[in-house]
Parts: structure tokens; sequence; C-alpha cells
């Protein structure tokens, strides 16, 4: 049966099929007050879907399962936004209408334009102003300092420092060479990195700390030729995790939720009591689309989508999201292995850890596995940043895909 | 009248999404079966396919590595046997010689493509050109 003659329509047209049928479904569950406004606007995101995955498989001589797994996700993603609440649908729809057209802008871009692994010192001070921008015009929501508001339109700067971190992590290893014989050179990456953690420190931030952390530990793990300064590096993390948990009362506040949530279901742990309680109502096949209480769950257009999608369309859907993401990761890294040109290695193997440590984390703490910490699912959650930051990583890694040094000089090889 | 429906189209969602998982997973079953274990070494110099793997209706390998005397074909006794009814039974060869990579028409019925441009007999390689075989398009690799 594998050996079936099978090729892109097959999935392409699934997706459409799945997407037809959900958009059916809730248009007769709000049908009292339907829009043309609306409608157009669902027609026009399955279509501009079709259209990217067809014309990518056109213009890209790269992988082409990638796009297809993400829109995927976002479409179980947005027919559960679109139910809990209409209005943030609609919004999240024209975010990933942006979206779209953001990954193949930046598909081009990173394409046509060389040497992006000569500009660490762009990279890094345009971080650092980030940085400073969040703590001097950031607004405080649940503890942390994250948001800058510009007039009607406020977005999370650290979703884009995410994505340079990569960048500066991968232009300092591609140089490592040069770096290492600079006096103290092998210092300056986990300089940058633990002024970076500092900040987010002060921003209270916890969550993208845990992501930083991962992503560069991973990146060193695998690159750095001094192993000395990966277990240094590790201690740190313990000894600031320590810290973390000393110093900041609402991580005391997690962790005894994580521990024993029914002990404070009335107030601490009442969020992921909730959550749990919703995923096991919903059983294997889900209450169904509309007739489950996702409500009761704080916050769960953003960080709770998941337990949403449990309870209405059953924990085979969760399954299928953990799979989906597990293919697109083991496809992040295939791609690393295939790349020639080592910047664009390390970028790909960067982004297919950003994904992969993402989901786990909000992933794992949803389903009380791990202490819950506020972020994101990628590309399932609702939230105009985060939509934006990881269709722009996912150009970056459908430039990465494709074969960049044939034909021109062999690129330099460090290791 | 809606909680039937979603009654139902609750199992036909769940239907649809592992069915796309499904496909996905076969499609990169496909690719995995397609990987040579062979190794490229830097000094390699080799044949890379340009086609798309899966748009060719017969076996085809991603990188061919290249020796003293290489011959593509339809017949079996070819060192690189495509099975392309376009390709003749001995189609070309690729000798080495004193360094340098020669491509040669062995008087093939449809014509060897360099670049576009259809071969006579002998023709010395450079890297990256692209070689048309019938359906099928190599590009070639000597990065020295």
């Amino acid at each position: 049966m594998l050996n079936r003659r099978i090729n892109y329509r097959v999935p392409r047209n699934l997706l459409v099929l799945f997407e037809l049928i959900a958009l059916l479904l809730l248009f007769i569950y709000h049908k009292g007050n339907l829009d043309r406004f609306t409608i157009i606007s669902g027609l026009s995101l399955i279509f501009i879907i079709y259209i990217s995955n067809f014309l990518l498989l056109r213009l890209s001589s790269g992988d082409n399962y990638i796009f297809l797994i993400v829109t995927m996700l976002i479409s179980i993603g947005v027919i559960m936004i679109y139910r809990i609440n209409p209005l943030l649908g609609m919004k999240q729809l024209i975010w990933l209408g942006i979206g779209i057209a953001l990954f193949f802008i930046t598909y081009f871009i990173v394409k046509r334009i060389e040497g992006w692994e000569k500009w660490i010192n762009v990279y890094v001070i345009l971080s650092i102003l980030l940085f400073i921008l969040t703590l001097l015009l950031g607004s405080r929501t649940r503890g942390s300092i994250n948001w800058i508001s510009i007039g009607r339109f406020s977005f999370q700067p650290s979703e884009i420092i995410k994505i340079l971190m990569i960048f500066i992590i991968s232009s300092y290893y591609t140089n490592y060479e040069r770096y290492k014989k600079v006096k103290y050179g092998s210092y300056y990456l986990i300089g940058i990195m633990y002024l970076f953690i500092g900040f987010l420190f002060l921003q209270k931030d916890l969550g993208t700390v845990l992501i930083f952390y991962t992503v560069f530990l991973g990146l060193q793990f695998i690159y750095e030729e001094n192993r000395r300064l990966v277990l240094y590096n590790i201690l740190f993390f313990l000894v600031s995790g320590l810290i973390g948990y000393l110093v900041f009362p609402h991580v005391q506040i997690r962790f005894e939720a994580w521990i024993d949530p029914w002990k404070y279901i009335d107030n601490k742990g009442y969020q992921i009591t909730q959550s749990l309680f919703a995923i096991a109502s919903g059983g294997f096949f889900g209450t169904g689309i509309g007739l489950g209480h996702p409500d009761f769950i704080p916050e769960v257009h953003t960080d709770f989508i998941f337990s949403a999608i449990c309870e209405e369309m059953g924990i085979f859907t969760g399954m299928a999201i953990i799979m989906l993401f597990m293919i697109l990761v083991y496809r992040g890294f295939k791609i690393a292995i295939n790349q020639g040109n080592k910047f664009f290695r390390i970028v790909a193997l960067g982004i297919s850890i950003l994904f992969g440590i993402q989901s786990f984390i909000i992933l794992g703490g949803v389903l009380n596995v791990i202490p819950l910490t506020g972020i994101t699912i990628p590309f399932v959650s609702y939230g105009g940043s985060s939509i934006l930051s990881s269709f722009i990583a996912l150009g970056i890694l459908q430039v990465a895909s494709e074969d960049l040094d044939y034909g021109e000089e062999k690129y330099e090889q460090g290791n | 009248m809606y909680n039937i429906f979603s009654l139902i189209f609750k199992y036909i969602f769940i239907v649809i999404i592992y069915l796309f998982i499904l496909s996905i997973i076969r499609l990169i079953y496909l690719d995995i079966k397609g990987i040579d274990t062979q190794h490229l070494d830097d000094s390699a110099v080799y044949l890379k396919l340009i086609n798309r793997k899966d748009s060719l209706p017969f076996k085809v390998k991603e990188y061919y590595i290249l020796d003293d005397e290489v011959s593509i074909g339809r017949g079996n006794d070819n060192k690189i046997v495509i099975k392309d009814p376009y390709v003749s039974k001995k189609h070309l060869k690729i000798v080495k010689d004193e360094g340098n990579y020669y491509l040669v028409d062995l008087n093939s019925a449809n014509g060897t493509f360099l670049n576009g441009d259809r071969i006579m007999d002998v023709v010395e390689l450079k890297n990256g050109d692209r070689i048309r075989v019938g359906q099928v398009e190599f590009l070639y690799v000597n990065r020295e």
C-alpha cells in the first residue's frame, strides 16, 4: 500500500476539504450573526492557503512538507478560535493572511541577499535596542513586561528577538575559527546570551527565558568545541532556575500549582484544573464543535487553545497536533542535515529547536506534565506577533531547505 | 439540528486529519527510501538529479558518484540504469581522462542535451553543467 503512487495533491485536497467542512459547520453554529465579510474572508483564506501550497511547489526547489503541515496547524487553530470568539477569529484570519504574505516576502528577501553570516553586530545591536524599547515603553500584563503598544497596535518584541538570536548564534558559529583566535573570543557569545537573558529577567518574562536558554544550549551542544562551556552553561541554567524560583513569587505559585493543582483548585490551580477537566470531558472523539464548554478556562484562546481543541475535537485531534509538530521538527532536522551552507544549517537547526521546544513547553504545561509557563503554541494560538514571527521563521526554514551552494564556490567548512 | 451535524462532523474531522498526516508520512517515507547511504565527501564528483523525484514514473537516485567510466542507458548492463522509454539501451557514457571528465553520446535515438544544446560526439564537462537524458535532468558537480 505504501508503494502506491501518491503525490502532493492528496494532502492539499484533504486540507481544503477539511477547511470547507469546518467553515460550513462554523457558519451553521454562528448563523445568528453572519455577514458577508466573514464568509468572504474565510473562503479567501482557504483559497490563499491552497494557492500558496500550489505555488510553493513551483517556486521552491526545497522542502514542500513544512508549509503543508503548518497550514493544517493554522486551520485547526483558527477554527477553534473562531468558535470560541468570532471577533478574535476574524482578527486571527487577518493575521494569518499577513503571516502567509510575510512568509513569501521573507523567503524572497533571505534568498536574494547574501552574506547573512557577516552581520552579527547588526543583529546584536538591533536585539539590544528592542530590549531597551520594551523596558521603556512596555506595558505590564500578568506579572511580565513584554508588550509595546503603539496606538491600537501592540506587539511583543521578544518574538522578533528570538529569530535575531538564532541568527546571532549561527553567524557566531559560522565564523567560529576567527573568534577562537581572539582572546576571550569563545566567551563573546555566552556574554551576549546572558545579557539577553538578564534583560528577560528584568521583564520577568520567564517563559521566553526558557526558550532562549534551550535554543542556545541545543546549538552550543552541537557546535561548541570547548565542551566545558556547555557544562558551565547547564550549571548556570540550574542555578538561575533556582534563583528565579526564590525571587519571583509567580514562579513559586506556578510550581505549587504544578505539584498539586487539586489542592489549590479555587485559586492558583484553577486554570490548570479546568484545562484537565476540559481534556477529560472530551474523550477520544470530543464533544463536537460548539457543544463543549471551553470558555470555562481562562485565557483559552492563547495559552489553553490545546485544551479547547482536545475538548471539542477529541484527544485524537490533540495527538494529531503533537504528531504534526513532531513531523515539522523532524523535517527541520532533515533540512539541516542536507544543507551544505553552514550558516543556514545552524539556522535550520535553531528554528527546528525553537518550534519543538516552544510547543513542548506549552503542551506540557497545559497537560500538567511540566510547570505552566504562559507562551503561545506556534501557528495554533491566537496572537499577532506570535503568528508573524513563526511565519518569518518558517520562511527562513524554507530557504534553508534549498540547495544554496551548488555552482558557486564551495563554502568553507569549519568542522 | 446543529448538534447532529456537529456530532457527525467531529468523526469526519478526525478521519480527514489522520488521512492528511498519513499522506504526508507516506510522502516522507518515499523520500527517505531514496536517501543514499553513499557518503558524498568533498572531493566527490557526482551527478545530482534536478527533477523532483516523484515526478518521474521510474526509479532514479538523487546522486550518482562518477568514477573512471560510467555508462547511462535503459539496458541492465549499464552502470546507471534509467528505465525511461526515451532513453536508449546504451545512451551515453562519462569518461575520466587526465583528471577531466568527458561526456560521450553513444548514438542515442533521442540525443543528449548539455545546457539545452544537443551534443554531437564528445564534450568536456564543467561544474554546474546540466545534462538532460530523456525526461531526466542531472547537474554535474565537480568542486575541485
